[in-house]
């Protein structure tokens, strides 16, 4: 199933027109704010170059963005095509903002002649993906910001999607794994997530399917599934959800 | 002394015809708790900005053993008490005053309980319920730390101190941290108990903004907004009323099924708002023509269908009014800036520390967005700097000077800071964060509605802005908002007709 899933985000990889070989990035930064007649877009700044991380939606969609008196951890391939709001554009891109306050995470950049926003679109994040099969197995792959426990709105709908799904077609189990991983800059130092993170993020999604009204579930964490590449780092750090009919 | 015996004006249902100065009349209109009253279907109140409207859906009240408006405890205290129809279903600090005048300080609210600033206090002295009679505060003990449903102790995450006690109850040795109960003390405003199916409607079982599951109602096992009180400690309007009960008016055994199902059945069809501006003129009613704005007065509350107009302004569209009368236009011209004025929206936990991101670009319906009453669509507790300090100090020559108590937040190395203040955290209310012990909550204040303002300041949880003008400003200052003078003077004037 942990293949499967794989094999399936790399597809989703490749069906986004980003191929494997593409040059990576992976760094800390604070990100940088810039106004535009539209939405403001956020950008950070990584070796003298200006990168694209995200437009402010015009509704929460469960994407993460930036947030100034934070730090955040950039992860994603450089896409080709034009500059996006000033920044060269990662597709796909994982944000996690790093938890301590930085107060000097305070860039904000005016509004610029010939810089805008692309509209009500953001940088495209890691796919996370719900897959019936044949056999009525279904389940779910849910990516984790670093050292970050809380799903995204976007995954609390796909989650409550499958717990419907299951509690719909009576499922003898739901199977919840748990996954932390490390995450190899691209300066070669390789941060590493916090101990007992992949319980935590199993447990977390146990209690909610709980609250959902599912009773049998089986909760598992595998710790550090694939040591750190420096190319896939963000897919790691997930839980992965299997219903079982 | 029954002036809800005779209606103040007859309105043909509610289409106001009478004359406009009849209304700003001064009524004693207080509601004694054990009044044995008729509470009309509609009536009218006069208060600073025109007459806020009234309305019992279900028809004329008698209130005589009404268990909303008996006492059920053993202070003197009924719900009427602190949710008095003249003050939009609330109170005001002004009428806080006049009471203590009228009375002598001997009327059931300024109960020793949490009608004063602590109870230890000699309770004849006028100085003793200062919080209560010029902020409209009353005290909220809370154990710390907060408990389980079974009794037993939740983890928290942070360790609290008491910097500043001007009121001593955090220090007292019976009623403070260092009690045998220990104890932490707020002081926070009554909320409106009106419009109160908008207040409890949009319960989910996850709530989106911090990822968790939401609290059921005990009775039906449904999830529940948790938009109720500043801290959303109790998730339905029944838990609330015996809380209130055995809390507020020391009850010494549970109100009965019947009296609880009273309570909010009356608290459910209750509906108040600004009726008529003291300039602009009536608010509702036929004669204002098919132009006027359709989501002011109480009857519009309890008309419109939840969920049905989700497409429109918050509090429908004003655009009839923009040629309007003098006032009518300034009250428009608030409802645009209220709608689509953009800022920066920054540092607000609960909001910027979602995936949104840190600064959103935003206006007054970002995070007030729920239709009728401005209130947050999701579970609403946020911190936009009501009650935490960012630049306070320890030193007492430095630190802002405070009449409520100022306590310092220590957040544990394992759990994750307040998204904007990190570990070190100094605050008079940590708000939310006293029933959840997370770090993330405090300060995170629940938003509250914002119809019949002008009947109940001062305003936010803490009784801080003494008028709208004061609460606009503190936006302004807030969120760098750059707004004029007269776009001040429009938000304001537009907030007072709600």
């Amino acid at each position: 199933m942990r293949r499967s899933l794989l094999g399936l985000l790399l597809i989703a990889l490749v069906l986004n027109g980003v191929p494997a070989w593409a040059e990576y990035r992976s760094f800390v930064a604070c990100p940088i704010v810039r106004d535009t007649k539209t939405s403001p877009c956020f950008l950070a700044e990584y070796e003298g170059e200006l990168y694209y991380l995200g437009t402010q939606p015009d509704t929460d969609d469960g994407t993460r963005l930036p947030q100034l008196k934070h730090e955040v951890l950039v992860e994603g391939s450089v896409a080709d095509g034009p500059r996006v709001c000033g920044g060269i554009p990662l597709r796909p891109v994982s944000i996690s903002v790093v938890k301590e306050v930085n107060l000097a995470c305070n860039t904000m950049l005016p509004q610029e002649p010939g810089i805008e926003a692309p509209p009500s679109q953001h940088a495209e994040s890691l796919r996370e993906v719900s897959i019936p099969s044949p056999n009525g197995q279904a389940g779910g792959s849910f990516v984790y910001g670093f050292d970050d426990d809380s799903l995204s709105a976007a995954s609390i709908d796909t989650l409550t999607e499958l717990a419907a799904y299951a509690k719909r077609t009576n499922a003898s189990v739901v199977k919840v794994t748990g996954y932390q991983a490390s995450s190899r800059l691209s300066n070669g130092t390789v941060m590493t997530e916090k101990a007992g993170l992949a319980l935590k993020r199993a447990q977390n999604i146990e209690t909610l399917l709980r609250g959902l009204g599912l009773r049998s579930i089986t909760v598992e964490s595998k710790g550090e599934s694939e040591p750190a590449d420096g190319q896939s780092d963000a897919s790691h750090r997930r839980a992965v959800v299997t219903v079982i009919p | 002394m029954t002036p809800f015996t005779r209606r103040a004006l007859i309105f043909s249902l509610f289409g106001i015809a009478a004359s406009v100065s009849a209304q700003y009349a001064t009524r004693d209109s207080w509601i004694e708790s054990g009044a044995k009253m008729l509470l009309p279907e509609f009536d009218t109140f006069g208060n600073s900005e025109g007459s806020i409207g009234v309305l019992n859906a279900s028809g004329d009240l008698q209130t005589e053993g009404h268990p909303f408006f008996t006492p059920l405890g053993s202070n003197g205290r009924a719900c009427v008490n602190c949710h008095q129809p003249t003050y939009g279903m609330s109170l005001s600090a002004t009428s806080m005053q006049d009471r203590w005048k009228s009375t002598d300080g001997k009327d059931p609210v300024f109960a020793a309980f949490d009608g004063s600033n602590c109870p230890d206090l000699p309770q004849d002295q006028e100085s003793s319920h200062s919080l209560l009679i010029h902020r409209g505060l009353f005290r909220i003990p809370l154990a710390w730390p907060p408990k389980n449903s079974d009794g037993s102790a939740k983890p928290v995450e942070f360790t609290i101190e008491v910097m500043r006690d001007p009121t001593g109850c955090n220090t007292s040795k019976q009623h403070g941290l260092k009690s045998a109960n220990p104890t932490i003390s707020v002081y926070r405003r009554p909320r409106p108990a009106a419009n109160l199916k908008y207040v409890v409607a949009g319960g989910r079982s996850i709530i989106a903004k911090t990822g968790l599951l939401a609290d059921l109602d005990p009775d039906s096992g449904a999830p529940v907004a948790m938009n109720l009180m500043s801290d959303a400690r109790e998730p339905s309007l029944k838990a609330q009323a015996l809380s209130a009960i055995l809390g507020h008016e020391q009850a010494h055994e549970a109100p009965s099924a019947e009296q609880l199902a009273k309570i909010v059945e009356f608290e459910s069809q209750v509906y108040s708002a600004q009726a008529i501006h003291i300039w602009a003129g009536p608010l509702m009613g036929d004669s204002l023509g098919k132009n006027a704005p359709k989501g002011l007065g109480p009857v519009a509350l309890r008309d419109r269908q939840l969920g049905a107009t989700s497409a429109d302004p918050v509090f429908g569209f004003f655009t009839g009014w923009k040629e309007g009368t003098h006032y009518q236009a300034s009250i428009a011209r608030g409802a645009d800036i209220f709608m689509h004025r953009q800022f920066w929206v920054r540092d607000a936990a609960h909001f910027n520390s979602t995936n949104r991101g840190n600064p959103v670009k935003g206006t007054c319906a970002s995070c007030h967005g729920s239709s009728m009453t401005g209130q947050d669509a999701a579970a609403g507790w946020m911190d936009v700097g009501v009650s935490n300090y960012p630049t306070w100090t320890e030193s007492p020559t430095w630190s802002e000077t405070s009449e409520v108590p100022v306590f310092k937040i220590t957040c544990a190395r394992t759990a994750d800071p307040h998204p904007f203040l990190g570990r070190t955290i100094y605050t008079t209310d940590p708000g939310r964060a006293l029933i959840t012990g997370r770090c993330a909550d405090v300060g995170a204040i629940v938003m509250q509605q914002l119809r019949g303002l002008a009947a109940r300041p001062p305003y936010f949880s803490n009784g801080s802005a003494n008028s709208l003008r004061e609460v606009v400003d503190f936006y302004d200052r807030r969120f760098d908002m750059k707004l004029s003078g007269d776009e001040k003077e429009d938000l304001a004037t537009f907030l007072g007709a709600l």
